[in-house]
């Protein structure tokens, strides 16, 4: 009888999680809200890896390669390539991290965590568990908001290699926007390289608010490119061009083909691919980027 | 024929209630056990006989029950008394009653109150060294004689006791009762006889603290005795219950305890220093000049506990309960026995009965033929808000 | 940042709110626009305290540095606050016995020799030697005990020596040896606003002769509060006492402050706002009422009692009384005083199981009374959080338990002096000679482990001001017989408290709720 007094008085006024509302009065005075860290130190325990390993290789991958085509170029330019690095990849679906876990080498896919928006994926916790586990993500603070700490240095630090978007957030049309200086002002002050990585027709596959790639396995091209290691004395933003400018190259080789691209960039043609030459808002924007990518045989490299 | 109620002689029932109202529960249920299981009988048995001149049939108006009397059916009572009373007998010896032969100076008829002790005159001996220097109380003749062994009337076979239509009494027994005294004052004599007998057997000294322990009958006219024919200076009470905290103060008691604070508000009263043993209850190196245990045997040990070193402890009403008697030695105390009473008691006991705010002492009166629920109410008295509860022979068809 | 004390006004979001009830607490709804006073959140602890201590001694307010008072051949005395102080008892190591620790350290390295340590405990009783020992410590409770760490005797006639009179005709008396140091050290906890300073060695070293002029009636009905030292009478016969003390004597002062940390974290809900508490202190809350309610009382009583609060230190001032007492009134102010705008017609006080006369001990009646009306009441500055006339609702079971070793006279205070009568200046007229003389009592305060017989007529004279401002004092789940004793009565319910007070205070009063422990001192405008 106690028990139950107690308890109807206790939760008056209070909903299902126990939560009671601020009395007006007390609005003032209450606590900033502490920031909320979900940890992720047991997603990179042993047996969290073993797990993720099969639900990669069992169900991850072969689900992503059997609703799309992916078509994987550059690996061969890590192959002597040792951890830690850092993955720097265009972002416009939810496709990318799938396939770019399924496309890293072995010997350094083994180690690689996901940096993820703290605001979406580590918002509800059941989605901050699961994302956790399969992709072995991280919280990243988009915003800078809350203050966290950031777990990348000290990722790096205990030999993780991380996988970064640095436009912060997926593109809205498929087209790039600037790349932040996060990853890069990580790699300069950590002396760690980084691998750009250009991603096409992801957005075609399975573009923002879909959340299934699109009937019929369309064509992707995961590409990788040289790894950029940090020059002596060289500043996080002139770093960051070169990233920019590496990304870029890698985009364009999918239309004019390595060599054309090379000399592209050589010309002073070539710019981060933002769809500038469309007009804001334009139709074409997101028409352009939906074109599905045909496969095509390798361009030679040189023109006859 | 003569409606009695008789206690005769039942090994059983004696041992039986004996042994259960030794217990703790038994205790509690001591007046069912009283009620049911002792060896007392309502009859019919052949009017008694006179058994020589100067006795008188009496009929009873009003018959007290008394302690010693619940004591008696509860087998309370030490097997010491077993030799000083003859069966089977009728008890009751508080009575207020009528009598039914003439005799020299109390022609029939007369309004009587009874002093029960059945000393050298009644049966008509010699005196003994007691009965000589009037004091019957002390007599040594009580199982010899023209009638049977019994220390009063009430434990005597051959004279008959109060709780019947009629009895047998010697003429020195009987006290002419005024007209200004009414039957329920009347009945309270006997008890203030004693109780003026008790305060007598000590020299009180002017200013005196004492106290008295329990507050029953015999505890409040204690009281009152002091107050009346002593000059003792504060008398403290201990009372257990509510009707009696106010009635104690009524008959003058200074301040009224109760029996688990006693200790500590004597020691604040009277000075001294309070113990604490490792078991057993509190007492005081200090305390009160004289106490009086009222309480048949059972405040006794507060009584001693509380009397300072050389002081007096006086027993009234009939032992019945073993107790420590270490402090009686450390402490140097005068253990006294007061019985019945004696010399001017009576009179003395008569004219107080006229005076005292005794209204409302007698309130509970039963016929003969209801006497498990008279015993069973006595029993109880305290907890029922009762002082003292009465036969009415008279009411009986 | 610690937020500071605020008032909260109850409105129709406000949960149940907290309330403590002797051993035992229970959430109550509270009528509509009823305003509830916090104190500041606890305010952070000093993080390396052996150095601000060292630091302290070695640059005191108005003085030398210690270790130049100190020299060979001297006479050392060093008094601490009794176990009356802090509520509940800290954890240790006791601040009492850091602090202790290190004065002892230069004592040794100056080459002091006679060197006692005394137990401020007035006319309380003695402390246990077990208790002793967790105040100062096992190292100088070894190195002292029994002979140089005692407690102070107030009853031994030829330890006491008379300072002298104030010029209004006090007579201060303390203890002869430490009147007769070179150097007394007195070490401090001031957990409130009266505590400490100039109280220090006046009243914790003194005798009953010297306690009575401002231990009564008259002082403490114009201590207004005797939280408030400067508008308290009672403080201005300290200051008075303090000042001959100074001139004669040579006092070393050291004080320290502690937070509001006053429950272990198990128990973290008791520290924190009832709308703040999340899903592990309403499960905490519920076990903790359920076992406490089921709880044997004895048992409860032992657990409550083992509590021991894991307070930290706000801050250690050291030198001249005077000057040191300012330093700490303001961090004592700074962690309990929140700003009220004006009194209520009713004042509600949810009374905790410790006050200072019963640790380890029973709180009875007497001391419910002295907690509500005596230390909860003058919890303020200004004026009390009831309008004159008001009514003042505690909640506490009040039982009729008493401690017999620890409160002997408090017994008979109760059953025989209240049972007389409850006016302040009747008691004291009639009753205080005899409790204060009273040989047993005296015997059972020098040689057991008793309070002096004087002690519950202070504890009543405590509610001396309380009882003349209150119009009504009402107690929740009191016990009738105990709360009428004393001249109070006894609600089952605060529905029922409220209806009983309506005849004072009308049928929707105003209603000031002082939200202890932790401490929370009302500044009511």
């Amino acid at each position: 009888m106690g028990l139950i007094r107690d308890v109807k008085v206790l939760t008056g006024g209070r909903d299902w999680r126990g939560r009671s509302r601020t009395p007006r009065s007390a609005a003032a005075h209450e606590p900033p809200e502490p920031p909320r860290e979900f940890p992720t130190g047991w997603a990179r325990t042993q047996v969290a890896q073993a797990a993720r390993r099969v639900l990669q290789r069992g169900v991850l991958t072969p689900l992503t390669w059997s609703q799309t085509r992916p078509e994987v170029q550059g690996r061969e330019r890590l192959d002597a390539l040792k951890g830690p690095v850092v993955f720097v990849a265009n972002h416009s679906s939810h496709l990318d991290t799938p396939l770019i876990l399924g496309s890293i080498p072995q010997h350094l896919g083994k180690r690689v965590a996901v940096g993820a928006a703290a605001d979406y994926f580590f918002d509800a916790r059941w989605r901050a568990a699961v994302t956790a586990l399969v992709f072995n993500a991280f919280p990243v603070e988009r915003h800078r908001s809350r203050r966290l700490r950031s777990l990348a240095p000290y990722l790096l630090a205990k030999g993780w290699s991380l996988l970064l978007f640095p436009e912060g957030t997926r593109s809205e049309d498929g087209w790039m926007s600037p790349l932040r200086l996060g990853a890069a002002h990580l790699c300069v002050t950590q002396g760690v390289p980084i691998v750009p990585i250009a991603l096409r027709g992801t957005y075609a596959a399975m573009p923002r608010g879909r959340n299934w790639p699109v009937p019929g396995r369309a064509r992707v091209v995961v590409r990788y490119g040289t790894p950029l290691h940090p020059a002596e004395g060289e500043g996080a933003r002139a770093f960051n061009a070169r990233v920019g400018e590496s990304i870029t190259q890698l985009w364009a080789e999918e239309d004019l083909g390595w060599y054309g691209s090379l000399r592209a960039q050589a010309r002073g043609e070539l710019a981060l691919p933002r769809g500038q030459q469309f007009p804001a808002a334009s139709w074409r924007r997101t028409w352009e980027s939906t074109r599905p990518l045909v496969g095509r045989a390798p361009r030679r490299a040189w023109r006859s | 024929m003569n409606l009695t109620l008789e206690y005769h002689r039942s090994p059983v029932r004696y041992m039986t209630t004996r042994t259960a109202t030794g217990t703790s529960v038994g205790g509690r249920a001591s007046g069912w056990m009283a009620a049911n299981l002792s060896p007392l009988r309502l009859l019919n048995r052949p009017e008694p006989r006179l058994p020589d001149a100067g006795w008188t049939r009496v009929r009873p108006r009003l018959s007290g029950i008394c302690g010693s009397d619940l004591g008696l059916l509860t087998g309370r009572n030490s097997p010491y008394l077993s030799a000083l009373i003859s069966l089977p007998f009728t008890p009751g010896h508080e009575v207020v009653g009528d009598t039914l032969d003439d005799l020299p100076d109390l022609p029939r008829g007369s309004r009587v109150v009874l002093d029960p002790v059945l000393g050298c005159v009644p049966r008509g001996l010699e005196p003994c060294t007691g009965c000589a220097a009037d004091q019957p109380s002390r007599c040594d003749h009580i199982t010899a004689g023209r009638v049977s062994a019994g220390m009063q009337t009430g434990y005597c076979a051959d004279t008959g006791g109060g709780w019947s239509r009629m009895f047998v009494a010697h003429a020195s027994q009987l006290h002419r009762v005024p007209d200004t005294v009414d039957d329920e004052r009347a009945v309270l004599v006997e008890p203030l006889a004693c109780a003026i007998h008790t305060v007598r057997r000590v020299p009180i000294p002017d200013g005196a603290s004492v106290l008295v322990v329990g507050a029953g009958t015999v505890g409040l006219f204690t009281t009152m005795a002091l107050r009346e024919y002593t000059k003792a200076g504060p008398i403290y009470v201990i009372a257990r219950y509510g009707h009696q905290r106010e009635r104690a103060r009524e008959v003058g008691a200074t301040e009224v305890l109760t029996s688990d604070r006693a200790a500590r508000a004597l020691r604040r009263a009277t000075g001294g220093f309070l113990a604490r043993p490792d078991r057993g209850s509190e007492y005081l190196l200090g305390g009160v000049d004289l106490a009086f245990d009222c309480t048949a045997g059972s405040g006794l040990d507060t009584a001693l506990r509380v009397t300072r070193a050389g002081g007096t402890v006086v027993m009234s009403g009939m032992p019945n309960a073993g107790v420590d008697l270490t402090p009686l030695w450390f402490r140097e105390l005068n253990l006294v026995g007061a019985y019945c009473s004696s010399g001017h008691d009576f009179p003395d006991a008569l004219a107080l009965a006229q005076s005292a705010p005794l209204t409302g002492y007698v309130d509970a009166v039963y016929p003969l033929s209801r006497w498990r629920d008279a015993i069973g109410h006595a029993s109880a008295a305290g907890r029922l808000g009762s002082v003292k509860v009465a036969f009415d022979p008279t009411k009986d068809q | 940042m610690s937020r500071p004390g605020f008032v909260l006004e109850v409105d129709e979001r406000t949960p149940a709110l907290l309330m403590h009830e002797g051993e035992g607490f229970r959430l109550e709804k509270l009528p509509l626009g009823s305003r509830v006073i916090y104190p500041p959140e606890s305010l952070p602890g000093l993080r390396d305290l052996d150095a601000q201590i060292r630091h302290a001694l070695a640059n005191p307010l108005g003085r030398e540095p210690l270790h130049e008072l100190l020299r060979p051949g001297m006479r050392l005395t060093i008094v601490f606050d009794d176990l009356s102080i802090p509520l509940p008892p800290m954890r240790t190591p006791d601040i009492r016995q850091r602090i202790i620790e290190q004065v002892l350290e230069l004592a040794a390295a100056n080459g002091v020799d006679d060197v006692e340590l005394i137990a401020g405990n007035a006319l309380h009783r003695r402390m246990t030697p077990a208790e002793l020992k967790r105040t100062v410590g096992e190292r100088v409770f070894r190195s002292f005990f029994p002979h140089h760490l005692r407690n102070h005797d107030a009853e031994d006639k030829a330890n006491l020596a008379e300072i002298g009179t104030t010029r209004h005709g006090e007579v201060v008396e303390i203890n002869k040896r430490a009147a007769e140091s070179d150097l007394i050290v007195y070490v401090n906890v001031s957990l409130t606003a009266m505590s400490g300073g100039p109280k220090s060695v006046s009243v914790g070293l003194a005798s009953y002769r010297s306690l009575k002029h401002h231990h009564n009636v008259h002082t403490l009905r114009h201590s207004k509060s005797f939280n408030d030292p400067p508008n308290s009478a009672m403080h201005h016969s300290y200051n008075r006492m303090a000042g001959l003390l100074g001139d004669n004597l040579n006092i070393f002062q050291i004080e320290t402050t502690l937070n509001n940390e006053t429950f272990p974290d198990y128990v973290g809900f008791l520290n924190k706002r009832e709308w703040e508490w999340n899903l592990k202190d309403q499960a905490a809350y519920l076990a903790f009422k359920r076992a406490n309610d089921l709880a044997p009382p004895k048992h409860r009583r032992q657990i409550w009692h083992r509590t021991a609060a894991p307070y930290g230190v706000t801050s250690v001032t050291a030198g001249d009384p005077i000057q040191v007492h300012e330093v700490t009134t303001r961090h004592v102010l700074r962690q309990q005083l929140t700003e009220v705008d004006g009194p209520a017609d009713v004042g509600i006080f949810g009374l905790p199981y410790i006050c200072p006369y019963n640790v380890n001990s029973i709180m009875n009646p007497i001391l419910v009374m002295s907690l509500g009306l005596g230390y909860f009441f003058n919890l303020y500055r200004g004026q009390p959080i009831v309008r004159p006339g008001g009514v003042a609702i505690y909640y506490h079971p009040v039982r009729n338990e008493f401690h017999p070793v620890h409160h002997p006279s408090y017994i008979d205070f109760f059953e025989e002096v209240l049972a007389e009568t409850t006016d302040p200046v009747a008691i004291e007229t009639k009753f205080e000679e005899q409790f204060a003389t009273d040989p047993w009592y005296i015997h059972l305060y020098r040689n057991s482990y008793a309070y002096h017989g004087v002690h519950p007529l202070y504890m009543w004279y405590w509610g001396a001001h309380a009882m003349e401002h209150l119009g009504d004092v009402i107690f929740v789940g009191g016990n009738r017989k105990t709360t009428q004793r004393m001249g109070f009565r006894s609600a089952s319910t605060l529905d029922d408290a409220l209806e009983m007070a309506r005849e004072r205070v009308g049928s929707s009063p105003s209603i000031n709720y002082l939200h202890a422990p932790p401490l929370t001192m009302a500044d009511v405008r």
